[in-house]
């Protein structure tokens, strides 16, 4: 290939949406049956967990093994990923590592090309969302269908998931029966969701049975026992890695866990975080490719391992816990932005308050320099969060590092792009003032003595606010004149 | 792509070069109450009631009866079972309106008629969970993995006695770390989706159906 | 073992005689009569209240929007002036939150930091766990609603303290919103660059507000009730927002029965 052809462009597809993130928030806001969708969902999410973790000594308890689990299995990280390459490896599925998602596509590409493959049939991956694998594999002339039901929506109406469990959850049943109507033959109209999940089954059965690749994702990649482990409710994912005679697995590095016994606790937290079930219906586990005797399952099975950003959250101890993360989206559930502005308006693969701490690492500060600040740092999300991510924390050290100024260590990609001379010169005058007492007093004398200046507005506050209004004297003055009439009598 | 293996692992390695591992803190699990074995069951069969799974208590006797029974209630009138497998006795026991089939075929040779012309499976299982109403299937070549997953109804035979009262402690005491299958599952249920407006929906790709024949003797 | 909320669980001081009080910035300039009340109410208690002159901000506005050298000289600023080793009373808890919670990363290098900000009670917390106050509501009846700032609520557990001071007033029936916990938009410098996202949050807790058939709202954090009254003045409603510290000082009129055993 010469250099012409690489495309120039190494950066995601998910650069350009998330720096329109302001355009989107606009865009969104202003549709109500969206709005209307998302809380409801979340309405429904929340309450769900809220029932599966009534108990808060054991939700407590849990909260901090995952924690502690999730922190040893990063600590040791390099060493479990050798180990998990060893154990895989000796059970017979092959391994690959990509430092960018152009070289996990192509890996991928490769594969399946190599066993002349013409159509894939994916279970749920955030991951291979992350690499916008279906375009690429389109761009090579192999057809990639989703097949878990959301997943299948959102291909269908030519979107990214909204949410990263739910992925058509801004669609109500309405919308996706007039989808489905556009676009599977034979359709019969209803708004009845099982007779549109039938429908939906009937299409997506016949892909499955004729495949010839399946893709899935990895919730947990063991490696004491090179096992890989896939949480779902459809089925879908066990049919991509049974049905076709070659799986493809692709998951981030940081999914790896030590021990077999990690993994209970952490799927117990996974799920009822997520939908508040006590389990999946499936929790799929899968060590080997078909062996000699075995009637079915796949010849060949692989592993893409993928950093894509992730070695630089390693390489900061605070923002290492970012990669605690076992995507439950509990967060964006809990989320009052997400509710408010949904999940496309980020404009990421993960959108919400982890997509905003995963986002910056993934596209770069300077692509995603308005996902730190949207947040009131309300603190919702990391009161849920099942392994005890600082997100409100991780929030505020990416706001510093967005205005870093130049010359600072380089800590990740895009460091101080958000840094503007307006805006640092505001802070340092505000800084000089309230260092010193008397300046301050001073200041605020002559701000309560010309109120009458104040103008009623005040930029994006006044739109929907009045303009609060200066007391006549400060709280300072009151005190002392308080303190002297005291002294007086 | 062994340069990508190696820049990311002497990334991450750089990072935790002095790392000491006996510094890291104790892990602590939650104890949860300890329970008798028939509140253990009634759990078991309670979360797989509300997961819409339908539970039939039974000796093992009953099993070709009950499963004639089932499958007429549905006009189902042929079942795939596994060859040599432990109940396979058990289920030729049913009635000959039932056209028995056995998985003694290579599943990419039938693909089609598994996937078109095959209402129903049955399978046994390894044991189970009471605290999430889980099954442990462990396929083997005598009941492959598409015997439990492509059938639109899985019957599913499980002896009360393989009853442990959660995952962990079923991995802990049947030492799974030391050998897991090509391939394991645990089912809570029939398949089943909320991804239409969080409306729970049964059937989604795998099983319509749960049947749990429950030996309890 | 249980480990429920420990961030917010800590050791009170037993009979306290003397506090300082934190006023906060936004009261200094924009509502100094919460400060006064609160200082009138600590004295009906018995309590000596010393204000230190030299306070100004807390930091967290510049530390929130990733300033951390400008926050960090105005927080060192600030606990140059509270030298006793008595309890520091703040009357706003997302303040609180910066000066119990943060400073200790922001201030982590400073000798003593750790002490400094285990002297930091949020105002409602005070009376309730060290004070053991006992209201006597001399006031009508009527509804309120508590407005729990989400700082005070997972920094400083002030949602449980604001509620219990509530309930202790006879005559007033507590009414709890839809969506209570929700935030109110706020943010900080987050209310002004992201003005859209903001105006639907506030928008939202107004309503829920409104809905809940109050006579007025009441919470301990100057920050929300100046996003929240804003914008129910702006929509032209009639109901308002009053530190807790006034209206408990007005409710409990004249009546000095605490009990400081």
């Amino acid at each position: 290939m010469s250099v012409d052809q690489v495309n120039p462009n190494d950066e995601s597809k998910y650069a350009a949406s998330a720096r329109a993130f302001r355009d989107n928030v606009s865009r969104d806001l202003a549709n109500d049956e969206l709005r209307s969708n998302f809380r409801g969902a979340m309405d429904y999410l929340v309450d769900k967990r809220k029932t599966a973790l009534s108990d808060s000594d054991e939700l407590e308890t849990l909260r901090e093994q995952c924690k502690l689990i999730k922190q040893r299995c990063l600590v040791k990280l390099p060493h479990l990923l050798e180990a998990l390459e060893e154990k895989l490896t000796a059970n017979g599925i092959k391994v690959h590592w990509a430092e960018t998602i152009t070289e996990a596509n192509e890996i991928i590409a490769e594969i399946i090309e190599s066993k002349n493959g013409k159509t894939v049939v994916k279970g749920k991956s955030m991951v291979s969302e992350e690499t916008a694998l279906n375009d690429h594999l389109e761009s090579r002339d192999i057809e990639c269908l989703e097949s878990d039901m959301g997943e299948y929506i959102v291909q269908l109406a030519k979107e990214h998931p909204s949410h990263i469990i739910m992925p058509a959850i801004h669609q109500n049943k309405k919308q996706v029966a007039d989808l489905f109507a556009k676009n599977i033959e034979g359709f019969e109209h209803t708004t009845d969701v099982d007779a549109l999940i039938q429908q939906g089954r009937n299409v997506l059965r016949d892909k499955f049975c004729n495949a010839d690749v399946g893709v899935s994702g990895v919730n947990f990649a063991v490696a004491e026992t090179g096992t890989l482990c896939l949480v779902e409710n459809e089925g879908n994912g066990r049919m991509c890695t049974t049905v076709p005679d070659l799986h493809i697995a692709i998951t981030g590095i940081e999914k790896v866990v030590e021990h077999l016994s990690d993994v209970p606790p952490l799927l117990s937290l996974l799920t009822r975080s997520a939908t508040g079930q006590a389990i999946s219906t499936y929790f799929n586990m899968i060590s080997h490719p078909r062996q000699q005797d075995e009637k079915d399952g796949p010849g060949e099975v692989h592993l893409v391992l993928l950093d894509n950003g992730r070695s630089q959250m390693y390489s900061d101890d605070e923002l290492r816990q970012t990669l605690q993360c076992i995507r439950c989206g509990a967060c964006m559930n809990h989320c009052p932005v997400y509710t408010r502005i949904g999940g496309h308006a980020y404009g990421t693969v993960y959108p919400g308050p982890i997509g905003k701490i995963v986002s910056p690492h993934m596209l770069g500060l300077e692509a995603t320099t308005n996902l730190p600040t949207a947040s009131s740092l309300c603190g919702a999300c990391g009161e849920v969060c099942p392994v005890k991510i600082p997100i409100p924390k991780l929030l505020l050290r990416l706001r510093q590092e967005s205005v870093k100024p130049k010359g600072a260590p380089q800590v990740m990609k895009g460091q101080g792009s958000g840094r503007k001379t307006s805006e640092a010169f505001i802070w340092s005058v505000w800084s000089m003032i309230h260092k010193q007492p008397l300046f301050y007093r001073t200041s605020m004398w002559f701000a309560t003595r010309l109120r009458f200046l104040m103008p009623k507005k005040l930029g994006a506050w006044t739109v929907a606010r009045s303009a609060p209004k200066l007391a006549p004297k400060t709280l300072h003055e009151r005190i002392k004149e308080r303190e002297q009439a005291a002294k007086g009598k | 792509m062994t340069s990508a293996r190696n820049n990311i692992l002497s990334k991450l390695k750089s990072q935790v070069k002095d790392a000491d591992y006996s510094k890291l803190p104790a892990e602590q699990g939650f104890n949860y109450p300890q329970q008798s074995f028939s509140e253990q069951l009634e759990q078991f069969i309670t979360h797989l009631e509300n997961n819409h799974a339908q539970i039939i208590k039974l000796t093992r006797a009953e099993i070709g009866k009950v499963i004639t029974q089932e499958l007429a209630a549905r006009n189902i009138t042929s079942l795939l079972y596994g060859d040599n497998s432990q109940y396979t006795q058990d289920i030729e026991q049913s009635d000959s309106s039932i056209t028995l089939n056995k998985y003694s075929f290579d599943f990419a040779q039938h693909k089609e008629r598994l996937f078109n012309d095959t209402p129903a499976g049955v399978t046994g299982s390894r044991c189970a969970i009471a605290q999430t109403g889980s099954i442990v299937l462990w396929p083997t070549p005598d009941e492959p993995r598409t015997l439990s997953l492509v059938p639109p109804v899985h019957f599913v035979i499980v002896d009360a006695k393989t009853l442990y009262p959660s995952f962990g402690d079923l991995i802990e005491q049947q030492q799974w770390a030391d050998k897991l299958p090509t391939n394991a599952v645990l089912v809570s249920g029939p398949s089943k989706t909320a991804d239409i407006q969080q409306t729970l929906a049964y059937g989604a790709h795998g099983p319509k159906e749960l049947i749990v024949l429950l030996l309890n003797s | 073992m249980s480990q429920v909320n420990t961030l917010h669980l800590r050791d009170y001081p037993k009979n306290p005689t003397k506090v300082y009080l934190y006023g906060t910035c936004l009261a200094d300039s924009l509502f100094p009569d919460s400060g006064i009340d609160a200082i009138e109410f600590l004295e009906r208690q018995g309590i000596e209240v010393i204000f230190p002159q030299g306070q100004s901000c807390c930091g967290q506005p510049a530390y929130n929007s990733g300033y951390t050298d400008e926050a960090k000289a105005v927080a060192l600023e600030q606990i140059r002036h509270f030298p006793l080793d008595i309890p520091i009373v703040i009357i706003s808890g997302s303040c609180g939150g910066m000066m119990r919670h943060h400073y200790k990363d922001l201030l982590k290098d400073e000798p003593g930091i750790e002490k400094f900000c285990d002297r930091i009670f949020e105002f409602t917390e005070f009376l309730v766990n060290s004070l053991n106050v006992q209201l006597n509501d001399s006031g009508p009846a009527e509804r309120v609603a508590l407005h729990t700032s989400c700082a005070a609520r997972r920094e400083m557990g002030v949602h449980i303290t604001g509620k219990k001071l509530i309930e202790q007033l006879d005559n007033v029936e507590l009414v709890t919103h839809d969506y209570e916990s929700e935030c109110c938009g706020f943010g900080g410098t987050f209310s002004v660059k992201h003005g859209d996202i903001s105006n639907v949050m506030v928008s939202d807790k107004t309503k829920n507000l409104v809905n809940a058939d109050v006579v007025r709202y009441v919470s301990a954090d100057w920050g929300c009730m100046m996003n929240i009254n804003g914008s129910l003045e702006h929509q032209k409603e009639s109901l308002r927002g009053e530190h807790i510290a006034s209206y408990l000082l007005a409710r409990n009129a004249m009546d000095n029965t605490g009990d400081k055993s």
